[in-house]
């Protein structure tokens, strides 16, 4: 399981655009922030998309000024759990 | 309603975001966050971001030794909350699969063999054979035989104990830190202008200004915090404009009111345009600059740092010159006068309404003006002119050492100011602004030291580009290399850096949490644990300190940095590398270890450890080091450091750091910290303590610049002068370098989070449609460069976040699989030392 939250800038004549193209992404939610040009956006993994993934094509929506992220929870992620293997040559 | 546990954190998740915000919620999505059921058991602490230099603080979540979750921390004054991509998978550099676990060394045969194949050993083998060819060198050549190349991502304390230990120690001054590539032009500017290092502001200036202007940074990419609170000024606060100048158009350019693209090098051109629009316009500041200016010009024509045989460095007529020379306003005034809009409009490429609208807003009395630099001015073969021009205007026009009116330099890594500059481990440094050249100052540093008068060497060391030289060449034989990757960093690595690791009689080092291009070219690698596997201190851009504890263990054998010094330093015998003569005024030292005499000297091991770090909490931490060791030694560290810049006789006032206990509590305070207050703008009455002290008649709120003995900041006039190497018929391109927002430098941990590597696996090529359509490239094409010095093979990008005008590219060097250093000419400022990554000939053709 794989959840995070954003804070998506964006210039207040173009909120609704922004709004629609972040809805148009799979596991993303807007949760308000439209009247301050402050969009909150949780990301959360989705069939065969994986959450980072899709924070990355946040940035890339036309009209995002800046998208910062503020929280993520990973516990029982497969990369997460990483082993620690020695290194070897 | 049954909520799941998904739910739930989604909804924590959009609650800590909005908080941050300032956004408001509707009731129905915050309902769920109440309750805080399923985060118990873990172990919430803070800690400095691992990555650049902006300072960020993050909460890091462990559960069973592992950190399992991590958030940006809402009490830090820098961040405020928000993280940034890489900040977010920060806690998976921990993670990478092929993380170092044990000593690796080249043999043969079972003995050390610079052509063997790397073989596990155990640490005491590894230090045996590394201080048996340490030993031979100095035998042979002296100090200067051997020498250490360390970071601005070191800790405080890694970086002091390397400094005792390279200077007080081995006696040598080859002690230098991947912050030469960084900051170093940075640094000469404060000295010049100023007499004293680091901003004088603070990043308060970014919600204070009315006018943003960046020169030669994408703080977009590169500091995305900061251009977050920039953002958020700029569409909030009316009035307020944002101009950006750079010499391709990147993603700052969505936001910018007065974007301007501007051929590479003529940064020098438009600030003393700036300054004689000032001039013409009767703008300046006329009181402000009679108070507290001195007008001085610097000696022209002075090569390109390049090796004496190089051609353009014959031709140079003040080669690495630098000393000032006064002039009259009037002089100065004359000296600019050629710059008119005309002319550099024309050089530049800028269009005139551009240029005129910038250099208003610096004239405009009534604006503040914030400016921010980083590599664009810094990695300059004209660095500390350059970054000395943009003060020029600041000071012409008093806006300065104030809220809201601010030049800024922005650094690039964690501790570049904590560790590299402010701790000294520069080869001509020493901690607290002082330097070897200095009677004075060495003698202060061995009293504190303890070590007897004229143990530390006069003479600078090697710098970052002249130990590659060096080593290319023989006379340094042993390079211990740590916390930074620099053979994929420097400069032309073809003819230098590599053929200097791989020279046979070389012995080279190299400490790193994993493989790098550096390690494997190595002779011995020796594993680290990193960031929060140890306890921590960093200083950031704006003179923050900030401290963290250790989170969890570092996996297999791997050591900190701190731990390699300290357990180096006992291997050698003070007899073995000090004159009978020196010895014989300490004889008291005589039998003894260098690390009994610089660690267990009766200040580094004056705290007693407890077994436990403990928090205000409750919570118990581990310190393998102190374990180890026997006493608390990142504090014992620390507290001797604080005699540089806390003690009463320290020479340089102004740089204050507070007790340790302090910093464990608090989220950075900003240096200098006098009775427990930190300084949030130096040299102004009132702001800053230290302004008083140095001149007891200063008026209420007015500026006393006090790192110059009569109070006056420099302005120094210098002129256009063309880089070292430009585009012409045969490598007809300029070449960019620099960074992109998913990696971190050299990539060597952000390659190994496998989200940031998805998102931007390998350098591409940012070219102009038109550049690749002349060469019947296409979006997507495998392209190869070439330089006099090397090529590589890229994918282009034509449509990308970066968009260069035609006739320029960029490439950045996260990417180990394409090293673009094997095209960049080794030039460096003349005065700095500071390598030109931005400016350089390629040509481009189909792969």
């Amino acid at each position: 399981m794989e959840i995070c939250s954003l804070v998506v800038n964006a210039r207040p004549e173009r909120v609704a655009e922004v709004v629609s193209g972040l809805e148009a992404l799979p596991g993303v939610e807007v949760h308000g922030g439209q009247a301050e040009g402050k969009l909150i956006v949780t990301v959360e993994d989705a069939p065969e998309v994986a959450a980072a993934d899709t924070v990355h094509k946040v940035q890339d929506i036309e009209g995002v000024i800046n998208a910062v992220l503020i929280y993520h929870y990973g516990e029982g992620d497969s990369e997460e759990e990483g082993n620690r293997e020695s290194y070897s040559t | 309603m049954k909520v799941t546990r998904r739910e739930f954190v989604k909804t924590q998740a959009a609650v800590a975001a909005a908080t941050v915000a300032g956004v408001t919620l509707p009731a129905s999505k915050t309902a769920l966050a109440a309750d805080d059921e399923w985060e118990k058991g873990i172990r919430w602490d803070k800690a400095a971001c691992r990555y650049c230099g902006t300072g960020c603080s993050v909460l890091v979540g462990v559960r069973d030794g592992r950190v399992v979750a991590s958030q940006g921390d809402p009490d830090a004054p820098v961040n405020k909350g928000l993280n940034c991509i890489k900040g977010y998978f920060l806690p998976k550099i921990l993670y990478g699969k092929d993380r170092l676990t044990q000593p690796l060394l080249r043999k043969k045969d079972g003995k050390y063999a610079k052509d063997g194949k790397f073989e596990p050993v155990s640490w005491d083998e590894a230090f045996d054979v590394m201080a048996d060819q340490w030993k031979q060198a100095l035998k042979k050549k002296g100090p200067t035989a051997v020498g250490m190349f360390g970071s601005g991502q070191w800790t405080l304390w890694e970086g002091y104990a390397a400094s005792k230990f390279i200077k007080g120690g081995l006696r040598s001054n080859n002690l230098d830190p991947n912050a030469r590539h960084c900051m170093a032009s940075a640094v000469g500017a404060f000295m010049r202008g100023f007499g004293a290092d680091e901003p004088m502001g603070c990043y308060d200036d970014l919600e204070m200004a009315d006018t943003f202007v960046l020169w030669g940074s994408n703080m977009a990419e590169m500091h995305p915090i900061l251009w977050s609170r920039l953002t958020d000024t700029r569409l909030t606060k009316p009035g307020c404009e944002v101009h950006v100048l750079s010499t391709y158009k990147h993603r700052c350019f969505e936001l910018a009111d007065n974007g301007m693209v501007f051929v590479p090098q003529t940064d020098l051109a438009i600030l003393n345009y700036i300054a004689n629009y000032i001039i013409q316009h009767k703008a300046y500041n006329k009181e402000f600059i009679e108070k507290h200016v001195n007008f001085t010009k610097t000696p022209t024509d002075i090569g390109y740092g390049l090796r004496p045989e190089d051609p353009r460095e014959k031709k140079a007529k003040n080669r690495a010159k630098g000393k000032l020379t006064k002039i009259s306003f009037e002089e100065y005034a004359k000296s600019v006068e050629p710059y008119t809009l005309d002319y550099v409009a024309k050089l530049s490429g800028v269009s005139k309404h551009k240029l005129e609208r910038l250099a208003k807003a610096y004239a405009d009395p009534k604006r503040k003006v914030s400016s921010y630099w980083t590599m664009g001015f810094n990695q300059h073969t004209r660095g500390v002119w350059v970054n000395g021009l943009l003060y020029n205007v600041h000071l012409l026009m008093g806006k300065i050492s104030e809220p809201g009116n601010s030049p800024f330099s922005l650094t690039g890594q964690p501790s570049a100011c904590g560790t590299a500059r402010e701790v000294g481990t520069f080869a001509h440094r020493l901690p607290s602004d002082l330097v070897v050249k200095k009677k004075a100052h060495r003698d202060y540093a061995e009293k504190v030291w303890k070590l007897p008068e004229g143990t530390i060497n006069p003479k600078p060391g090697f710098h970052a580009v002249l130990m590659m030289r060096k080593l290319h060449d023989g006379v340094m034989n042993c390079y211990w290399q740590m916390c930074n990757n620099n053979l994929q960093a420097a400069a032309n690595l073809n003819n230098e850096s590599y053929p200097g690791f791989r020279r046979p009689e070389n012995f080279i080092t190299v400490s790193d949490p994993y493989p790098t291009v550096s390690a494997q070219a190595a002779d011995l690698i020796l594993p680290t644990a990193m960031w929060i596997e140890k306890e921590g201190a960093y200083g950031n851009a704006e003179r923050r300190t900030q401290f963290w504890r250790e989170q969890v263990k570092g996996p297999g054998e791997s050591r900190s940095d701190l731990w390699q010094i300290l357990e180096f330093a006992k291997r050698f015998k003070v007899e073995e590398v000090w004159p009978a003569d020196l010895l014989a005024k300490k004889p008291e030292y005589q039998g003894k270890t260098l690390y009994d005499i610089l660690f267990e000297n009766g200040q580094v091991n004056r705290f007693p450890f407890e077994g436990k770090i403990m928090d205000e909490r409750g919570n118990a931490y581990d310190n393998h080091e102190s374990a180890h060791f026997g006493y608390y030694v990142q504090k014992g560290l620390f507290e001797e450091y604080r005699l540089f810049n806390a003690a009463p006789e320290a020479p340089k006032k102004g740089h204050d750091l507070a007790p340790f206990d302090m910093y464990h509590k608090a989220r950075g305070l900003r240096w200098p910290v006098v009775d427990g207050k930190e300084t949030l703008w130096r040299y102004r009455e009132g702001y800053d303590p230290y302004v008083k002290v140095k001149n007891p008649q200063v008026a209420a709120g007015d500026v006393y610049f006090y790192g110059k003995k009569d109070g006056r900041a420099n302005i120094i006039t210098a002129p256009y002068e063309p880089p070292a190497e430009s585009p012409d018929h045969e490598f007809d391109l300029w070449l960019c370098t620099g960074r992109v927002l998913e990696h971190w430098h050299s990539g060597s941990m952000t390659r190994r989070v496998p989200e940031l590597f998805r998102a931007v696996p390998y350098a591409p090529v940012f070219m102009n449609r038109k550049d690749a359509r002349k060469r019947r490239l296409r979006n997507g094409s495998l392209a190869k460069i070439q330089s006099r010095r090397g090529e590589i093979i890229c994918r282009v990008e034509t449509r990308g976040r970066n968009r260069p005008p035609e006739g320029l590219v960029f490439i950045p060097w996260f990417d180990a699989g394409r090293l673009v250093n094997k095209l960049t000419l080794d030039a460096t400022d003349p005065l700095s030392k500071e390598t030109d990554y931005k400016k350089c000939a390629v040509r481009i053709t189909k792969a």
